[in-house]
């Protein structure tokens, strides 16, 4: 049995191209993402409200049910790619579905009418649409180095050894994605009403992020 | 051969710090998307530069996840600025409309693009069809070809799972996939080419 730096795994499944494997930590973080995407799916979104200082003024925001349900797709499909990139085996499969959470992110703000969020969301698209580059660059490194995409032939410790480089890219493309120091255009993005909804903007960067950490300490 | 595929890749991180750069120094929205759009080519790039078959298998997703992210700026672009109405039209050229010269163009491109099948082929006859109905400035409702493109990408994948289940029939599922990528691809361009965005019931 290979040991995994996220434990030993629980499960391989080797099927053609596609690898999936759980270990203690991956299926701890597929989990809360699963947990998240359920609570979406269930839960109502919230109405935001205005409150006018110095009076009993207030205001709530209408938004519209085709709206509401445009996000809660987004939403939905921001929670199963993030889930696949906790339990891919594949550095370009894990490359994807960070690219596919971007698109998500975007997706579930694209449909507030707020101008505000609306250039918040653009400039957040145009950074992980940026990230994109070093991302696939990282896995395609990976590849040329190593000659696998899977972690898990890179776990046996039979391939040779991935240049810092590619681990570096893989690293600034999921950054690039939603944390720090490019999360400011995100923090805009929560302006948009709706909870649930933008709460999965951003914990699926922080999974992501966690997962890309496993990935990188593993060849 | 390791070192051509440094200098390949020395070459290729040139041309993306250059797009970079200008990415930086840009200003105006509309331009950062385009110049973001000649950036993202480096990266495709750096995946061909594997020259292997999984290189050819890695491009796809890579260039559709591109597309995907610029298709869903350029969306969020317009709602931005505000932009409704964007009347496009075809190639407005009395001579292109009239002649017979963009049919005999495109005929070539399409039946040299049969010829080649797989994502090439798809690619060069697409690219016939979206010149002609380009020049032609062509209105009709496209719902049908939308749903060519469904089913043959649906081929496609049925194809795949020949592949994986029943390995013996390897190549009825090679024809089925070629078949399905070619009118898959060559559909999808010309969708591309030709839907402006203008709304049909």
């Amino acid at each position: 049995m290979i040991e995994f730096i996220g434990g030993t795994p629980y499960y391989i499944l080797e099927f053609g191209d596609e690898l999936v494997y759980f270990t203690p930590y991956t299926i701890t973080l597929f989990l809360l993402a699963l947990t998240f995407t359920v609570l979406v799916i269930i839960s109502r979104p919230e109405k935001q409200v205005d409150i006018a200082f110095g009076g009993d003024a207030y205001r709530t925001k209408e938004i519209s049910l085709t709206e509401m349900r445009f996000r809660r797709y987004m939403a939905i499909a921001c929670g199963l790619s993030s889930m696949g990139a906790m339990v891919t085996g594949d550095i370009f499969n894990f490359t994807l579905f960070t690219a596919m959470v971007g698109i998500t992110n975007v997706g579930i703000v694209a449909a507030v009418k707020s101008p505000h969020v609306q250039n918040a969301a653009y400039q957040y698209g145009l950074v992980a649409l940026s990230a994109t580059v070093p991302l696939f660059a990282g896995a395609a490194l990976y590849a040329a180095s190593t000659g696998s995409l899977s972690m898990v032939e890179l776990m046996r410790g039979s391939l040779p050894q991935v240049p810092l480089i590619a681990k570096a890219l893989l690293v600034i493309g999921v950054i690039g994605e939603g944390m720090a120091p490019f999360y400011a255009a995100k923090a805009e993005m929560f302006r948009a009403p709706g909870a649930p909804y933008v709460i999965m903007c951003s914990l699926s960067s922080l999974l992501i992020f966690l997962r890309v950490i496993e990935i990188v300490m593993l060849g | 051969m390791w070192d051509q595929y440094n200098l390949g890749l020395l070459v290729v991180l040139i041309s993306g710090v250059i797009g970079f750069l200008a990415l930086a120094l840009e200003t105006d929205d509309l331009h950062r998307l385009l110049l973001l759009d000649l950036a993202e080519i480096t990266t495709l790039g750096v995946i061909a530069l594997l020259g292997t078959d999984l290189a050819e298998a890695l491009v796809l997703p890579g260039l559709t996840v591109g597309i995907a992210e610029l298709l869903a700026l350029s969306q969020i672009y317009i709602t931005k600025e505000q932009l409704k109405e964007r009347p496009v039209r075809g190639l407005n050229i009395e001579v292109i409309q009239k002649a017979d010269a963009p049919m005999i163009i495109s005929v070539i491109l399409v039946v040299y693009g049969l010829l080649l099948s797989g994502f090439t082929g798809g690619g060069v006859a697409g690219l016939g069809l979206v010149f002609y109905f380009m020049s032609r400035g062509y209105k009709e409702n496209l719902n049908m070809l939308e749903m060519a493109s469904g089913i043959s990408w649906a081929i496609w994948i049925f194809a795949f799972f020949i592949f994986m289940f029943l390995p013996q029939y390897w190549f009825i599922a090679l024809m089925l996939a070629a078949v399905g990528i070619v009118l898959k691809v060559t559909v999808k361009m010309s969708l591309v080419g030709t839907m402006w965005g203008e709304k049909h019931d």
